[in-house]
C-alpha cells in the first residue's frame, strides 16, 4: 500500500525529479569547475526561457476562439442533448476554466514539469501527448533530414563560393606568361561562373518560398502526367505493415523513399539558400584575417590552408546556429505539409490552429518545438564551450 | 657583429619593384621602382611612415601581396637559394614554399592575430616543421619545445600546447619568433615586431632578436618606423616615402649624416634629450588636487562571486596650474583611468577630485554628484584614437560646436560659428574644412579637430590621453608643437598621458610614473630622466631604444656624452 | 534637426570635386551602391514594379474587381498581341475578337432527373474544364490597341485626410482595345482580368509590407533601445522575453493571431491593417536584439564619451549621436527584410487566413495556384507567381547590394 503510493508519487512527478537531479548534478560539479558552473547557469537560463515560452504560448492560445467547455458541450449536443448557457457555465467551472489565466497557466506548467503532461485536447477528446504521439517525431525527423540536406549542400558550395569571391574574371598579372594567363583566365572564369550560378540558385531559394517550390514540383508532375508523390505512401502500400509475414517489406521502403524525398527536398531548399549565404559570409570573414596570411607565409597551402584555417574557424558559429535553423525549417513545414499532404505534427498544428481551434494541441506542439530549439541551443553552447577555445575564452574568461 | 665576409654575395635582390593597387579610384601606385639588396647575415632596416609601402615590399618577397595588387613589369626579385638564383616572382604552386617558410620567414606585427585562435600553437608549429623539414611529429615537437626554451619562454612544455590568447603579449611575440625560426630560414622579415609591445618588453624582445641573429647568422629585414630601434639592430638602412626609396646606406651614414630632407625631417621630429626643459623656477599653485582616489571595476562575473579589479589605488596628487604634466606607465598601469576620473568619466570608489580657481566650485568624488556642466567648462579630454572619438555623422563644425550647443553657452548660431571659427584657426584647421565630415581627414587633422572641440568652451585643464600614439612621427611633432603653443598662449594646464617616454621628455614640465595603479615616482623631467630614484623608473628609462653611435656604445643623455645624440620615440 | 536641414541643404548644392569630403553617410552608400551592377538592375526592376503597382489602375486595362469581370470571357486564355498576320502588317498592335462557343449541353434532359442523361453529360466531356474555355478566334475582326483610353474612373492619388479633399480622380488608362476588353494574361473563373489583378495585388502586398515594417521598426526600436540604453535588469528581462519569442516559430503565431482576427467583425481594410500590424509587431526579436547590441557597443564608443564630457545630456546623446549612428543601418536592415515580410503575408494568405478572395493580394492570387483545376487548365493564372518571384528576387538583390554598400556590420572609418 505504502510502496504503491510512493511509486505512484514518483510516477506522477518523474520529470521534476529528472530535471532536479540534472540541475543539482550540474550545481555540484560547478562548485569548483568554471566550465560546469557555466553549464549550470546555461541550464537555468534554458529552463527560464522555457517558462517564458510556455507563458507566451499559453496566453497566445487564449486569443483563439472557443474553449474546452464549449467544445465539450458542442460534442454532447451532437449526441442529442439540449444545452443551456447554464450547462456551459457549470462545465466551465468543473474544468476550472473560470479561473484566471495565471492560475490555469500555473496548473498547465505544473502538470508539464511534474510528468511531462501537455494537457488534454478537447477537440480530439484525447490527451495531447497521445494525439501527438509519433507525429511529432515524424516532423522532427523531417526537419532534421531537411537540415542535413541543406548542410550537405550549403557547406561545400558555400566554401567554394567564398573561395572565388575576391577573384577576378581574368588573369591580368603581368608576371605571368601569355599561355599561363589564358589557362588561368579559363580556370578563373569557370570558378566565377559556378559562383554566379550558386548565387542565383541561392537567391532563387530565398525568393521562391517552400510552398511555391512544392507547387512547382507538383505542376511538373501534372505536366508529365504522373501521379504526384504526395503523402508518405501510395495507397497500395499504406496499410501494409513494415514487418509482414514474409519478413521486412522492401517494397514499402521503396515506396516510402519515393515519397519522402519531396518533403525533405522542399524543406531543405530555402534552408540551403540561407545557409549557403551564411557559410559564404563566415568563410570570407575568416579568410580575410591575418592568421590566414601568417599560415600562408609559413608555407601552408592548398587544401590544408583552407580546411585548417578559415573553414575550421567558421565551423563553430555555423554549429551554433543549428537551433535557430531548426526553428526556421519548422516554421515552413506546416505550409509545405499542407501542399504535399503530409499528416505530421506540422499539419496537425495548422489543423488545430486554423480549423478546430484546438488550443491545447496547438500549445503542445508549439511548446515542443520551442523545447527542441532551446535544447539544441543549450547543447551547442555547452559543446562549443567545451571544444572551441575562442568560445571558452569568451564565456569562461581566461 | 656579422658585417659581411663576402660582400659580393647577394642573398636577396629586388630590382625596380613596382606595385599598383586596383582600387575604386583606379590604379594606385603603392611601390615605385624600389631597389633593395640584402646580403647573407645582413640586417636591413626598412624605415618609413604608414603608407610608405614598406610592408607591401616585404610581403612581395614572400609573394603575399593582396589580391588587388598588380606587380608591374620590369620588377624582379631574386633570391640566392642552395647556390641557385631563384626568380621569386616566377615561382608557382609548391615552389612558393621556398620563399614561404623555407628560406624566408616572417614575424608579424600583431602576434595575437597571426596565430589561428582555435588551434594550439604546437599544432601550427609542428605543421610548419613537417612541411619544410619533413620532421616526424615527435621530432617536431621536441624541436619546438627547444625553440620555445631558446626564445626565453618560461615553462616551454606547458606553453607549447596552449592557445595564443593564453599567453601574455611578450610571450606571444616570443612564440611568433620561435615559429619563424623553426624552419631555419636564411632571411627573416620582421614587420614592426616590437611596435605593439610595452617599452620594457620591447627592449627584451629586441635583445632576444639581436642575440638570435648573432647565434644563427641569418639575414633580416627589419621593418619599423622607429629610428631608435633601427639604430640598435640594423647594419644598413633604407628609408621609404610614398612607395619610393629616398635614402639608403649604412646605418651610421643614414642616421648620423642623412642626405635626404625626408630622413632629416624624420630625425628632426625626434625629441632631443640633451635640451630637456628646465624645471620652472617655482611650482605654481595647484589647479586641481586629487585626494586618496581609488577606482574599482567589477569584473564580468565568471565565478559565483563578483570579483573587483582596482585600476587605481589610493592616489593623491596636485597638478600645478599652467604646466604640462606627463603621466607615464605601461599598459594596464591605470593611467588612462586616472585621467578619466579627473574628468568624472570613471567610477570613483573612494576619494575626491577638486578644482581650484574656477568660477563656481567644481568638486566631486565618491558619493558626490558631478555637476557636469561646470566640470565640462573646466576640464576637457583629447582622445587617443582620432577615428573613434569623432562622430562620423557630424560635420567638423557640428563636432566642434557640440559643447557650446549642448550646454547652451552661446546664444545665437552666429555667436557659435564665430567661436568655432576662432578655435579652428587657433588649432590650424582651415575654415573651409568645417563643412566636411571627419572621414575626409587624416589622423593628424582629426586630432586637431579633437583638440579644437576640447578648447571651444575655454577650459582650464585638458587631459590628453595618448593623443599622439596613433600618429606618425612627423605628425606627432606638429601636434606636440600645437599643445605647447596652447599652453603658452592660453595658460592651459595639460595632463599628458603616454607610454612614450621620449614624447614626454620633450613636452612636459613634470612627470608622474605609475605602475599597477599606484604611484611610483613624481618629479621634474630632468629628475625623472636623469636621476630616476625608483628601480621601476630606472628600468623604464633604460628600456628606451636610443639612437646608437657607430661604435655601438649606447649613448645616454647629453650630460654624459659629448656627441649630440638624438632620442627616439618608441 | 540642424544637421538634418544642413544635410538636405547640402544636397541641393552643385556637386564638385569636394563632394567626397562633404558627402554624408547616405551619399557614400549611394556611390558604393551604384558600383554594383546587379543591384542597380534589380533596383530598376523593383522600381518599375512598385511604380506599376502604385499606379495600378492607370496601367491596368480592366477593372480588377467583379465589376470589371468579363462575363463573356471566363476562364479565357491570354490574348496575344500581334503586329502582322495573313491580312497584313500593322504598326499598331492588335488582337483578335474572341467569342465563346455555345456549350452543346442539353440541360433539359437533366431537369427530369434522368440519371442516364447525367452520365452521358459527364462522360461526354462537355463538362470537362478544358472544354469550357474554348473560344473561337475571329481572325478577320482585329481589335487595335489604343493608348490613354477612357475607362472606369479611379482615384490616382488619394490624399484625403480628415476634412481635406485631395482625391485626384482620373479615368484614363495606359492602354486598352477598341471594343470590349483586352486580357493580356487571360482571365480567371469569374472573368476577372489576371493581369490587372496582379498589378493591383502588387501594391496591396507592398503596402502591407511597408506598414508591417514600420510597426516592426517601432517595436524593435522600443525594445532594443530601452534594453540597450538602460541595461541591467531591464535589459535582462527584455532580452529573455525576446529570446523566448525568437524560439517560437513565427508562422504559427501569425496564424493564431489571424484566426483571432477572423473572429472579429472587421472590414477588409481593417483586417488588412490588422494583419500588417501583427506581422510587424511579432517580428521584433532579431532586429531588436541587434539594435540593443549596436547601442551597447556604440554607447562605449569614444565619441559618445566625448559628447558626455562636452556636457550633452542623455536625450541629446540619444538624438544627436546614437540615433544618427544607426539610421543607415536601420534603413538597410529594413530594406533587406522587405522580401521576408512579403513572404509572411503571402504565406498567411496562402493558408486562407490572411486576406481573402475579393481582395487582390499576391498571397490571395498565389493561393489559387494550389487548385488542381488551375494547375491543369488555367496555367496562365501562374502569372502572379512569376511576378511574385521577380519582385522578391529584385528585393533580395537590391537588399544584398545595399548591405554590401552600407556594410552596417563593420562601420569603417
Amino acid at each position: 500500500m505504502i510502496a504503491e503510493s510512493i511509486s505512484n508519487f514518483f510516477a506522477d512527478s518523474w520529470l521534476l525529479w529528472v530535471l532536479l537531479s540534472i540541475g543539482s548534478l550540474l550545481w555540484w560539479s560547478g562548485r569548483d569547475s568554471q566550465y560546469f558552473n557555466y553549464v549550470f547557469n546555461r541550464y537555468l537560463l534554458a529552463l527560464m526561457t522555457l517558462l517564458i515560452v510556455s507563458g507566451i504560448v499559453f496566453s497566445l492560445m487564449e486569443v483563439l476562439p472557443g474553449d474546452c467547455a464549449e467544445k465539450y458541450i458542442a460534442y454532447k449536443n451532437t449526441q442529442g442533448e439540449t444545452i443551456t448557457q447554464a450547462d456551459i457555465d457549470a462545465e466551465r467551472a468543473r474544468m476550472g476554466l473560470d479561473q484566471p489565466l495565471a492560475v490555469r497557466w500555473a496548473r498547465w506548467v505544473t502538470d508539464l514539469t511534474l510528468r511531462g503532461d501537455l494537457g488534454f485536447s478537447c477537440a480530439k477528446r484525447q490527451s495531447v501527448n497521445l494525439a501527438l504521439g509519433d507525429r511529432f517525431w515524424m516532423s522532427f525527423m523531417f526537419c532534421m533530414a531537411g537540415l542535413v540536406f541543406s548542410y550537405l549542400i550549403a557547406v561545400p558550395f558555400g566554401i567554394l563560393s567564398a573561395f572565388t569571391i575576391n577573384k577576378t574574371w581574368t588573369d591580368k598579372n603581368p608576371q605571368h606568361s601569355k599561355t599561363e594567363r589564358i589557362i588561368n583566365s579559363i580556370g578563373l572564369s569557370c570558378q566565377k561562373v559556378l559562383d554566379l550560378v550558386l548565387r542565383i540558385v541561392s537567391y532563387l531559394g530565398l525568393a521562391l518560398p517552400n510552398f511555391l517550390l512544392a507547387l512547382t514540383i507538383i505542376l511538373l508532375y501534372v505536366f508529365a502526367g504522373e501521379s504526384m508523390p504526395t503523402g508518405l505512401y501510395s495507397d497500395e502500400w499504406r496499410n501494409v505493415p513494415w514487418f509482414g509475414a514474409d519478413g521486412f517489406s522492401w517494397g514499402k521502403l521503396d515506396d516510402f523513399l519515393g515519397h519522402i524525398w519531396l518533403p525533405i527536398f522542399v524543406i531543405g531548399w530555402s534552408a540551403t539558400a540561407l545557409q549557403l549565404q551564411t557559410v559564404r559570409a563566415l568563410v570570407v570573414d575568416e579568410s580575410n584575417k591575418l592568421y590566414v596570411d601568417a599560415a600562408r607565409a609559413r608555407g601552408v597551402d592548398g587544401v590544408a590552408l583552407w580546411a585548417g584555417y578559415p573553414v575550421r574557424h567558421s565551423i563553430s558559429p555555423l554549429f551554433n546556429s543549428v537551433g535557430f535553423d531548426f526553428q526556421r525549417v519548422f516554421n515552413d513545414l506546416p505550409i509545405v505539409a499542407i501542399v504535399i499532404g503530409l499528416t505530421d505534427a506540422a499539419a496537425l498544428l495548422i489543423e488545430a490552429l486554423a480549423m478546430t481551434n484546438d488550443q491545447e494541441l496547438a500549445a503542445g506542439i508549439l511548446f515542443l518545438v520551442a523545447l527542441v530549439v532551446i535544447s539544441m541551443n543549450f547543447f551547442t553552447d555547452v559543446v562549443l564551450a567545451a571544444i572551441d577555445p575562442r568560445v571558452r575564452k569568451s564565456v569562461l574568461g581566461n | 657583429m656579422m658585417i659581411n665576409q663576402s660582400m659580393n654575395d647577394k642573398l636577396l635582390e629586388i630590382r625596380d619593384l613596382t606595385i599598383d593597387f586596383n582600387t575604386d579610384e583606379g590604379l594606385v601606385r603603392a611601390v615605385n621602382n624600389v631597389n633593395l639588396t640584402v646580403r647573407p647575415g645582413e640586417v636591413m632596416g626598412l624605415v618609413g611612415e604608414s603608407g610608405s609601402g614598406k610592408s607591401v615590399t616585404a610581403k612581395t618577397i614572400m609573394r603575399l601581396t593582396p589580391g588587388n595588387a598588380v606587380i608591374q613589369h620590369p620588377s624582379q626579385i631574386s633570391l640566392q637559394h642552395e647556390n641557385r638564383d631563384l626568380n621569386v616572382l616566377k615561382l608557382r604552386g609548391r615552389d612558393l614554399r621556398l620563399v614561404r617558410g623555407d628560406a624566408v620567414s616572417m614575424i608579424f606585427q600583431e602576434p595575437m592575430a597571426s596565430f589561428a585562435p582555435a588551434l594550439r600553437i604546437s599544432d601550427q608549429m609542428i605543421q610548419t616543421m613537417q612541411i619544410h623539414l619533413g620532421y616526424s611529429k615527435e621530432q617536431a615537437r621536441r624541436r619546438g619545445i627547444e625553440l620555445f626554451e631558446r626564445v626565453g619562454i618560461v615553462d616551454p612544455e606547458k606553453r607549447f600546447d596552449q592557445y595564443v590568447f593564453e599567453l601574455s603579449g611578450g610571450m606571444r611575440q616570443r612564440a611568433m619568433i620561435a615559429m619563424a625560426l623553426s624552419t631555419e630560414p636564411k632571411l627573416l622579415i620582421a614587420d614592426e615586431p616590437t611596435t605593439a609591445l610595452d617599452v620594457t618588453i620591447q627592449a627584451q624582445v629586441l635583445d632576444l632578436m639581436l642575440e638570435l641573429r648573432e647565434q644563427m647568422g641569418m639575414a633580416m629585414i627589419f621593418i619599423t618606423h622607429d629610428l631608435g630601434v633601427v639604430s640598435k639592430i640594423a647594419d644598413n638602412v633604407t628609408v621609404m616615402k610614398k612607395g619610393e626609396v629616398v635614402e639608403a646606406g649604412t646605418a651610421e651614414r643614414v642616421l648620423f649624416r642623412p642626405e635626404h630632407t625626408y630622413t632629416q625631417r624624420l630625425l628632426d621630429a625626434l625629441p632631443h634629450l640633451e635640451d630637456l626643459p628646465e624645471a620652472p623656477k617655482h611650482t605654481p599653485e595647484p589647479l586641481l588636487s586629487v585626494k586618496d582616489l581609488s577606482i574599482t571595476y567589477p569584473l564580468a562575473g565568471n565565478g559565483r562571486k563578483t570579483e573587483y579589479f582596482t585600476a587605481v589605488k589610493n592616489i593623491s596628487l596636485d597638478l600645478p596650474e599652467g604646466q604640462i604634466i606627463g603621466l607615464v606607465g605601461e599598459s594596464g598601469s591605470g593611467k588612462t583611468t586616472l585621467g578619466k576620473a579627473m574628468l568624472g568619466a570613471a567610477p570613483i570608489s573612494s576619494g575626491q577630485v577638486e578644482y581650484f580657481h574656477t568660477q563656481k566650485e567644481v568638486k566631486f568624488g565618491a558619493g558626490m554628484k558631478i555637476k557636469r556642466k561646470r566640470l565640462a567648462q573646466t576640464a576637457q579630454l583629447v582622445f587617443q584614437d582620432p577615428y573613434s572619438s569623432l562622430n562620423p555623422r557630424m560635420t567638423v563644425r557640428d563636432i566642434i560646436a557640440e559643447p557650446l550647443e549642448a550646454m547652451k553657452i552661446t546664444k545665437t548660431r552666429e555667436e557659435t560659428d564665430a567661436r568655432v571659427i576662432e578655435v579652428a584657426k587657433r588649432c590650424h584647421i582651415e575654415v573651409e574644412h568645417l563643412r566636411r565630415f571627419p572621414h575626409a581627414f587624416s589622423g593628424g587633422q582629426r586630432q586637431r579637430i579633437s583638440i579644437a572641440r576640447a578648447l571651444v568652451c575655454n577650459p582650464k585643464f585638458i587631459v590628453a590621453d595618448e593623443s599622439v600614439a596613433a600618429l606618425d612621427v612627423s605628425i606627432q611633432a606638429e601636434i606636440l608643437k600645437l599643445l605647447k603653443e596652447l599652453k603658452e598662449e592660453l595658460g592651459l594646464t595639460i595632463l599628458f598621458i603616454s607610454h612614450d617616454l621620449s614624447v614626454i621628455a620633450n613636452l612636459c614640465d613634470r612627470v608622474c610614473v605609475m605602475k599597477h595603479g599606484e604611484f611610483v615616482e613624481e618629479g621634474t623631467v630632468r629628475e625623472i630622466f636623469l636621476e630616476p630614484k625608483q628601480a621601476y623608473t630606472q628600468k623604464l628609462i633604460a628600456s628606451i631604444p636610443l639612437l646608437e653611435a657607430p661604435d655601438k656604445t649606447r649613448l645616454r643623455t647629453g650630460a654624459q656624452v659629448a656627441a649630440k645624440p638624438v632620442m627616439e620615440t618608441l | 534637426m540642424n544637421a538634418l536641414l544642413a544635410r538636405f541643404g547640402r544636397k541641393s548644392k552643385p556637386q564638385n570635386d569636394d563632394s567626397y569630403y562633404t558627402a554624408g553617410q547616405f551619399a557614400l552608400i549611394k556611390a558604393r551602391f551604384k558600383r554594383k551592377t546587379s543591384g542597380v538592375v534589380a533596383a530598376w526592376i523593383l522600381g518599375t514594379l512598385v511604380l506599376m503597382g502604385f499606379f495600378a489602375p492607370f496601367f491596368s486595362p480592366v477593372d480588377p474587381t467583379i465589376r470589371g469581370a468579363d462575363a463573356d470571357y471566363r476562364r479565357g486564355a491570354p490574348q496575344a498581341l500581334y503586329f502582322w498576320d495573313d491580312n497584313g502588317f500593322s504598326l499598331r498592335p492588335f488582337t483578335y475578337t474572341y467569342t465563346k462557343e455555345k456549350p452543346k449541353l442539353d440541360l433539359s434532359a437533366l431537369a427530369g432527373g434522368n440519371l442516364n442523361a447525367l452520365d452521358a453529360l459527364t462522360s461526354g466531356g462537355a463538362l470537362k474544364a478544358s472544354s469550357q474555355n474554348k473560344f473561337k478566334v475571329d481572325k478577320e475582326q482585329r481589335r487595335y490597341i489604343q493608348f490613354f483610353v477612357k475607362g472606369w474612373e479611379y482615384s490616382l492619388i488619394d490624399l484625403s485626410v480628415g476634412g481635406l479633399d485631395l482625391d485626384i480622380r482620373w479615368d484614363r488608362h495606359l492602354f486598352g482595345v477598341e471594343q470590349g476588353q483586352i486580357h493580356l494574361m487571360g482571365t480567371d473563373e469569374d472573368g476577372k482580368d489576371v493581369f490587372s489583378r496582379t498589378l493591383h495585388a502588387i501594391w496591396v502586398t507592398i503596402s502591407i509590407a511597408i506598414v508591417a515594417l514600420i510597426v516592426k521598426l517601432l517595436t524593435s526600436l522600443l525594445v532594443g533601445g530601452v534594453s540597450g540604453y538602460f541595461g541591467g535588469r531591464v535589459d535582462a528581462i527584455l532580452m529573455s522575453v525576446t529570446e523566448a519569442v525568437r524560439v517560437i516559430p513565427a508562422i504559427p503565431i501569425y496564424l493564431a493571431c489571424a484566426v483571432a482576427l477572423s473572429q472579429m467583425d472587421l472590414s477588409p481594410i481593417q483586417r488588412y491593417f490588422a494583419i500588417a500590424v501583427v506581422i510587424g509587431a511579432l517580428d521584433f526579436a532579431a532586429l531588436g536584439r541587434r539594435l540593443r547590441t549596436h547601442i551597447l557597443t556604440e554607447r562605449n564608443q569614444d565619441y559618445v564619451l566625448a559628447a558626455q564630457l562636452c556636457g550633452s545630456g542623455t536625450g541629446r546623446i540619444i538624438w544627436r549621436h546614437l540615433i544618427p549612428s544607426f539610421t543607415s543601418y536601420i534603413i538597410v536592415d529594413t530594406l533587406i527584410n522587405f522580401p521576408y515580410v512579403i513572404l509572411a503575408e503571402t504565406s498567411l494568405s496562402f493558408l486562407g487566413l490572411g486576406l481573402t478572395e475579393p481582395v487582390n493580394s499576391l498571397g490571395v492570387l498565389l493561393q489559387k495556384a494550389q487548385d488542381p483545376d488551375i494547375q491543369q487548365n488555367m496555367i496562365w493564372q501562374f502569372f502572379p507567381v512569376a511576378v511574385f518571384v521577380f519582385l522578391i528576387m529584385a528585393c533580395v538583390f537590391v537588399g544584398d547590394a545595399l548591405r554590401d554598400a552600407a556594410d552596417p556590420y563593420s562601420e569603417k572609418k
